[in-house]
């Protein structure tokens, strides 16, 4: 009977504990709430996924514990229709603060950016101390068109070389000496082949757009342009570009580096690849498949050192509403985010843009920087990085391209047929309204 | 007011709420998409109202035909296999006796529960050309050099076809299945008496009776069979070139790739016309008796 009786006082005495914490979470929550309603919320969005997409939120996670007048509701993903929503956003009057804009798309983007430069609330650049010197000259210059700037450089990211170190002392190479041209990289390809591995790779998971890309690569190491200055005809159906063809051609056609087909990303990881071309987002992937790997520069297989690279800025679509206080706010979360960029190459593997981040010490000290940023970072310093096309048809463009390409690389086509008609369909939607 | 009068105004009354959802939400998009198909349509810049123009460029386009016929491969593939596979294991299961009978049965039914986009990474796994099950397993039975299928200009659609078939006849199966049960089964043994055998009953007697739900699952399958985006999407990109662009994946391009929204909507719209002009055709000639 007492101890039931006992019981009964133990139970309501958490009763009353309980109603304690209640009150004193209530309380908190209210606290809260009237701290969240002096903060302004401000929406950000981006076209960012996996690994890329958890390095912003841990950004955004830090800058709403940190703000005290700003709070950030951060949506990402779905990047195959990111900018065609932004454009609908913005079309609607709904559009986000915040967005995220690849450097070749400016073109197709900028009618529904505001130009940081000469928007309604004035001079956003000069208002939040942003310039050009302060980040990497070559990606802030990607989103200025006719003096009017419209985003601020997060990133650079771009395709390098990575190497299985053990496969290559197997193969009887040095691991801390990885090929540097045609010659070196030839040599290695053969000894690795002889090895039983698969020796080269050039194009990531060996899509069609991703072949295009090594084509790229090739192509501009021998000066090439892709287009004319004005996007008026198409300009790589020439020797140079039938040679960059060529060589990504006999790679898998009479070389036998690899197999038309296959999967770089998943070779590489199974280690049974010994050099893949990808870009840094392959670290973590790299990471966790526990291959000894390295990272070097792209050889230089031609005349000059390129590789093909692209960007992300941040920007500010256009609001619906003209509200100067809006655009200030959106501008000062642009700034807190470029402060805490060295977190977007801790956490996201990218190359930030704003020098105090790529040199602050959390980064260089960071296992990221040591195993592979490092690299990319000087391949974006010595100017190896090359945009793709930025016109307003670039997509339509770029899919011209890659087709006839990836035909070339299966064998389908010879590689003078392929750019034949790569050059027919591209100066065909170049010369339509 | 006469009651027949009466009667006719209550029915519409109960079935307008269902027609002013149907209207906003189907009938409108329809018309909208149309009126959009008619313009150069950029919010941002400005639309541009070019009457027919977006389907006179995609009746010239070389693209456009070999998405087309694209598409007409990959239906012509994939709606007769996942029917006549979904009768098959409905028939074996609504004659099969054995314990394993609920498993094969929930087995089979299963990939339906899957979304598209983990069908199509289970079947490019499968496929892969280094790593994949079919591929090895082929190596393993003596074919050396196994084509690449989702590497192939042939192989490529009706791998994607196979993969979709899969996905799509669990449901299929279970439609032809609850009609079968609902069968006297009377009509059975009377056949079997008769001396019927079971390829006579199958489709002689059994297969007429569930007709209705044979029409029903052609129409969901063909709307299927024109529609498909995901799988290519996925598994493809519309490669090897452009050996599996369908037409769903050239809209999806235009639209929010190209940011060409009129063109975007002048395949939706052909291909909305193809798609009711073959469910029409399956009303024509299997519903014509499921009627009487």
């Amino acid at each position: 009977m007492c101890k039931i009786f006992g019981k009964s006082i133990l139970f309501g005495g958490e009763t009353m504990r309980f109603k304690k914490l209640l009150l004193v979470s209530l309380l908190m929550l209210m606290l809260s709430f009237s701290f969240a309603a002096e903060k302004t919320t401000l929406y950000y969005t981006t076209l960012f996924h996996s690994g890329d997409a958890q390095a912003m939120e841990k950004i955004v996670q830090r800058i709403n514990q940190e703000s005290d007048d700003i709070f950030v509701v951060l949506v990402q993903g779905a990047w195959e229709n990111y900018y065609a929503q932004l454009i609908n956003q913005v079309v609607a009057g709904n559009a986000p603060q915040v967005g995220v804009v690849h450097s070749n798309m400016f073109p197709s983007m900028r009618d529904a950016l505001t130009p940081l430069n000469a928007s309604s609330a004035g001079n956003l650049l000069e208002k939040s101390g942003f310039k050009r010197e302060d980040f990497l000259t070559d990606v802030w210059d990607s989103s200025t068109f006719d003096d009017l700037h419209y985003g601020i450089p997060l990133d650079t990211h771009m395709w390098a070389m990575w190497y299985n170190k053990d496969i290559f002392v197997k193969a009887g190479l040095d691991p801390d000496k990885p090929p540097t041209n045609a010659e070196e990289l030839k040599y290695a390809a053969e000894k690795i082949k002889d090895a039983g591995y698969y020796a080269v790779h050039f194009a990531e998971d060996g899509v069609a757009r991703k072949l295009m890309r090594a084509w790229y690569i090739l192509y501009w190491q021998q000066g090439g342009e892709l287009f004319d200055e004005n996007y008026s005809k198409a300009t790589f159906n020439n020797e140079k570009g039938i040679k960059a063809l060529q060589y990504l051609v006999d790679s898998v056609q009479k070389w036998g580096w690899n197999t038309k087909g296959t999967d770089g990303f998943k070779q590489f990881a199974s280690g049974q690849l010994g050099i893949l071309f990808a870009g840094n987002w392959y670290y973590y992937s790299a990471e966790e498949a526990k291959i000894n790997y390295g990272v070097a520069k792209v050889p230089t297989i031609f005349d000059k050192p390129a590789t093909w690279g692209n960007s992300h800025n941040l920007v500010i679509p256009k609001q619906a509403a003209n509200n100067p206080q809006m655009y200030e706010q959106a501008i000062e979360l642009i700034r807190r985010i470029t402060d805490l960029s060295y977190m977007w190459g801790m956490f996201g593997g990218h190359i930030p843009a704003y020098n105090n981040s790529r040199t602050s010490s959390e980064l260089l000290n960071a296992p990221v920087w040591e195993k592979s940023l490092n690299v990319f970072s000087q391949m974006a310093e010595e100017g190896y990085l090359h945009y793709p096309p930025n016109h307003v048809k670039a997509a339509e463009l770029e899919d011209a391209i890659q087709v006839y390409v990836q035909q070339a690389y299966n064998g389908t086509i010879t590689p003078s047929e392929a750019l034949k008609r790569a050059e027919a369909e591209c100066n065909r939607i170049l010369s339509e309204n | 007011m006469k009651k027949a009068v009466r009667d006719q105004w209550s029915g519409m009354l109960f079935a307008l709420p269902f027609m002013i959802i149907w209207g906003v939400f189907t009938l409108w998009p329809v018309i909208s998409g149309f009126i959009i198909s008619l313009h150069n349509w950029d919010p941002l810049r400005g639309s541009e109202f070019i009457g027919f123009g977006n389907y006179k460029y995609l009746f010239s386009s070389q693209r456009f035909w070999n998405a087309f016929v694209n598409t007409f491969e990959f239906a012509l593939i994939m709606i007769p296999m996942t029917l006549i596979l979904a009768l098959l294991f409905a028939f074996y299961l609504y004659f099969s006796k054995g314990k394993a009978k609920a498993f094969v049965e929930s087995a089979l039914f299963f990939p339906y529960l899957l979304n598209v986009s983990i069908i199509s990474l289970i079947w490019k796994w499968l496929f892969d050309p280094d790593f994949g099950l079919i591929t090895e397993s082929l190596k393993m039975i003596g074919i050396t050099n196994p084509p690449q299928f989702l590497n192939n200009p042939i192989w490529v659609i009706p791998a994607i076809a196979l993969a979709s078939s899969w996905w799509l006849m669990g449901y299929r199966m279970t439609i032809f299945r609850a009609a079968l049960e609902s069968q006297p089964v009377e009509i059975v043994e009377a056949a079997t008496i008769d001396g019927a055998n079971k390829r006579q009953i199958m489709f002689k007697i059994l297969f007429p009776l569930i007709r209705p739900q044979f029409l029903f699952a052609t129409v969901l399958t063909v709307i299927s069979g024109f529609d498909v985006l995901g799988q290519v999407m996925i598994m493809t990109e519309g490669g090897p070139g452009r050996s599996s662009e369908v037409l769903a994946l050239l809209l999806y391009k235009e639209a929010f790739s190209y940011f060409r929204m009129g063109r975007a909507a002048a395949i939706g719209f052909i291909l909305f016309v193809i798609i009711f002009i073959f469910t029409l055709i399956a009303l024509r000639f299997m519903g014509k008796d499921v009627q009487q």
